[in-house]
């Protein structure tokens, strides 16, 4: 009785000593993170209180697993062809370019510091490519914060769409590699699927659960005499935890999946608007939701890992940087090689996906993969926010003054 | 209607179609039981929408919903998917006690305290009266009192009616949350029903007490199950006290966050209600009651948060319910669940009404209060499972008459409820 006592004493004065201690970071500096709420995870954890071991973890599965999709889906909301065809050419381009010179960079640096650790090829691959999406990505919801400050900016839509971009590319990177090198057996009835069969079946998937929840919602008008957004809430949580389950069924990434369900719920019938509407509303506690996860799930084995956290960091900020110049001296107009500083912020999907990665490669260095991740989103958060509104606010004066 | 129905067929079929291509995964929940959960949670959402158009309450279409997918019908969510999301369902039961503590407010209390204490009074001897006489009469009848001599048979008798005696803090705050009732009927029901799981859960400790003490022909045993129980009742409202401290410091320092927020205390509160024997709901109805109405906070941030949680969280609950629901027991016994329900329907409406006169209450309580007082669910389904862990000699098999009857109040109660709130003119328009 004394210990379980003692754990909820730890975790509420663990909690609000943290708090307080951002609190004052987030006045002074603009912080904008939620390192409270993994410090809160991993109190709650088996490192400290045990309140929530691995038992417990497991019995949570469906609320992480929807909060894993729920952000897959987000980002496929993003992609409305309709708001596509409006973007310039080389806006596009550009976005291309920083996304896949980012992702390139970051997994040719991984895979060369794997390989000299004397990791074998699957192995390398697998974690290089998932370190090296968690590194592409930038949080489109950060971005999209800038937009009060950046007002009149030629920059913020090309940050806007990178963001997005980034993020596509590194869900889809890290989809693809779980189809390459996908875990498990199948039923001895069943020839093996090939890496481009699971691939398929993956994308597959996401298809057939877009098109089912499609006409599952139905018309517009449907959703209106429903009870709003509390009803829809529940239609979208049932539509997410089935696709996951179907991902984590077949060892495939549920994000994946669902970005392909919000893809085609986006684009198809005229619900878009509050499925979109709600998703961007819940997406706060939901990633939040998940640091508390990654917290009680963040076990760092050995010391070796406090010191690689910090090379994964610095790999990711050559990454954007190298990623930024590139894209950067592509767009004519605005010449800003700096475009990278502006995409520093990771937010949840990048914390999604280390989770992702850790139940479905539990045995392949897990603990490295979400120890670089928390720390690298903690860290870029910290700084994210003034970095990007330096840049957009220097970019909205200097095309002016040419 | 149709066209969601052959959706989630087609869902079904779907998960058919991968099971081939089946791999196991270390680490996570089951799979297949985070698919099923999916297609409850939308089945029982299509289904509240069916009960909805039907003029029944969505609750009803929940449980319906769980019933035909679990074991007792369809058998798509089997028993062991239903203990794999078990800890989803003990969130649910926490939010559920959170929200109607702190919906329960002193001055209401305060208000109505005289057509609250005796409705509760008079229904809490009216039904333990009828139904301990009912039990003795059909005594032959009762598989769980055959064989019993007569100072047992009357105290598991009197344990019997004291499980039936509770009514539903989570039916009561769904129908409230689904109608906005807000007038002397929706006031006065919630007062009694939150009041009455504190009183009749000690209540209950006496009788177990009883029933266990007269069974093992110990008086030491019996005073030892009542200190035990009563510890419980006692580490219950102390814990509350200390969980509704922890949430009243995060109000005034942080104030941010607050779904997560209640989500976590209430997994923590699960965790150590686990590890140090105490009840959960009980002590969450405490903590939220004191910050409602004791700590120097607004609570109205937290009680909107919870709220905005309402739907999904009655929707998990009773789709989980639904489908927890054993209609073979049920079928077994029908003819004594029918008459034990029945006989506690009309304890109910007889003492509610009269309470209700004598306290010279609104008429509209006088003549529909007994509505709200009918359901039962998941405390009188704890209590149940109590007995049937405790005492297995005469448990389980009064378990499958109580969960017959607790099933049939769950199903009718709510329809009642809603039927009396519409006759009192109490439910929101819209």
């Amino acid at each position: 009785m004394q210990t379980t006592l003692a754990a909820l004493a730890v975790i509420a004065v663990g909690y609000i000593l943290a708090y307080l201690v951002f609190n004052r970071l987030r006045d002074r500096f603009g912080y904008v993170g939620g390192a409270e709420y993994v410090i809160i995870g991993f109190l709650l954890g088996p490192r400290v209180t045990g309140l929530l071991g691995a038992a417990q973890v497991q019995d949570l599965t469906p609320i992480v697993s929807l909060a894993v999709g729920w952000l897959g889906m987000l980002l496929g909301t993003y992609f409305r062809v309709p708001s596509m065809a409006l973007i310039p050419a080389a806006h596009l381009r550009a976005a291309f370019t920083e996304a896949f010179s980012t992702f390139g960079f970051a997994l040719f640096v991984l895979i060369v510091l794997f390989r000299i650790v004397g990791s074998g090829w699957p192995d390398t691959m697998v974690q290089a490519v998932s370190l090296a999406s968690v590194a592409t990505l930038s949080s489109p919801a950060a971005v999209d914060v800038l937009s009060r400050r950046a007002d009149g900016s030629p920059l913020f839509p090309i940050l806007q769409l990178t963001a997005r971009i980034d993020a596509l590319v590194a869900v889809a990177g890290f989809g693809l590699i779980l189809a390459i090198y996908h875990q498990g057996q199948v039923a001895p009835s069943v020839r093996p699927p090939t890496a481009t069969e699971w691939a398929v079946i993956n994308l597959a998937i996401g298809l057939a659960c877009g098109i089912l929840f499609h006409l599952f919602l139905g018309p517009p008008s449907q959703l209106k005499e429903a009870e709003g957004s509390s009803r829809l809430f529940v239609a979208l949580a049932g539509a997410i935890v089935i696709a996951s389950g179907a991902s984590y069924y077949l060892n495939l990434s549920p994000i994946f999946t669902n970005l392909i369900l919000g893809f085609i719920l986006a684009n198809t019938g005229g619900a878009h608007g509050d499925v979109t509407g709600l998703l961007r509303a819940t997406e706060r506690p939901v990633y939040l939701a998940l640091l508390v996860f990654a917290g009680a799930a963040w076990s760092p084995g050995s010391r070796e890992l406090l010191f690689i956290a910090p090379l994964f960091v610095l790999v990711r900020l050559a990454a954007r940087v190298v990623g930024g110049w590139i894209a950067g001296r592509r767009l004519e107009a605005l010449r800003s090689p700096r475009l990278g500083r502006a995409l520093l912020a990771q937010g949840g999907l990048a914390v999604a996906l280390a989770i992702n990665y850790t139940q479905v490669h539990p045995e392949l260095n897990s603990d490295l993969v979400l120890t670089a991740t928390l720390v690298s989103v903690l860290l870029f958060e910290i700084v994210a926010a003034r970095e990007a509104v330096t840049l957009v606010g220097r970019t909205a004066v200097e095309p002016a003054a040419k | 209607m149709i066209r969601r129905l052959v959706v989630l067929l087609l869902l079904v079929g779907g998960a058919v179609l991968l099971e081939p291509l089946r791999v196991p995964t270390e680490g996570v929940i089951a799979p297949r039981s985070l698919f099923l959960f999916g297609i409850l949670l939308l089945t029982a959402d299509t289904f509240g929408a069916l009960a909805h158009d039907l003029k029944l309450p969505r609750l009803v279409g929940y449980l319906v919903a769980g019933l035909v997918l679990g074991p007792s019908v369809a058998r798509i969510v089997p028993a062991g998917v239903l203990e794999d999301l078990a800890m989803m369902k003990r969130l649910a039961v926490g939010l559920i006690g959170l929200l109607a503590g702190a919906e329960l407010r002193m001055r209401d209390l305060r208000d109505r305290h005289r057509t609250i204490g005796l409705i509760l009074s008079l229904q809490t001897i009216a039904v333990l009266g009828v139904l301990l006489g009912t039990t003795l009469l059909a005594a032959s009848w009762m598989p769980f009192l055959s064989g019993l001599s007569p100072g047992p048979l009357f105290f598991v008798a009197l344990l019997f009616a004291s499980v039936l005696t509770i009514n539903s803090p989570m039916v009561t705050l769904a129908m409230l949350t689904e109608t906005r009732a807000s007038g002397p009927l929706a006031k006065t029901t919630l007062g009694v029903v939150l009041v009455a799981d504190v009183l009749i859960i000690l209540l209950f400790t006496g009788a177990f007490s009883l029933a266990r003490g007269s069974l093992t022909g110990t008086m030491a045993g019996a005073s030892s199950a009542m200190t035990r129980l009563l510890l419980e009742v006692v580490g219950s409202i102390a814990a509350g006290v200390f969980v509704g401290a922890v949430v009243s410091v995060y109000l005034r320092l942080v104030r941010r966050e607050l779904v997560l927020f209640a989500v976590l205390v209430v997994f923590a509160t699960a965790a150590a209600a686990q590890a140090l024997h105490f009840e959960l709901l009980l002590s969450l109805l405490v903590a939220g009651f004191l910050v409602e109405n004791v700590a120097p906070v607004r609570a109205e941030p937290l009680v909107q948060a919870l709220h905005q949680t309402a739907v999904p969280v009655f929707v998990i609950f009773f789709a989980m319910a639904g489908a927890e629901l054993h209609l073979q027991d049920f079928a077994a016994v029908w003819p004594l669940v029918l008459l034990i329900a029945l006989a506690r329907m009309g304890a109910i409406r007889g003492s509610a009404t009269l309470a209700a006169h004598l306290a010279r209450a609104e008429p509209a309580v006088v003549r529909y209060g007994w509505t709200g007082l009918v359901s039962q669910a998941g405390v009188a389904l704890g209590l149940a499972a109590i007995v049937a862990d405790r005492l297995p000699r005469v448990g389980l098999a009064m378990q499958a008459v109580t969960v017959g009857v607790i099933a049939f109040n769950e199903s009718v109660g709510p329809i009642l409820f809603r039927r009396g709130l519409e006759r009192a003119g109490e439910v929101a328009p819209g």
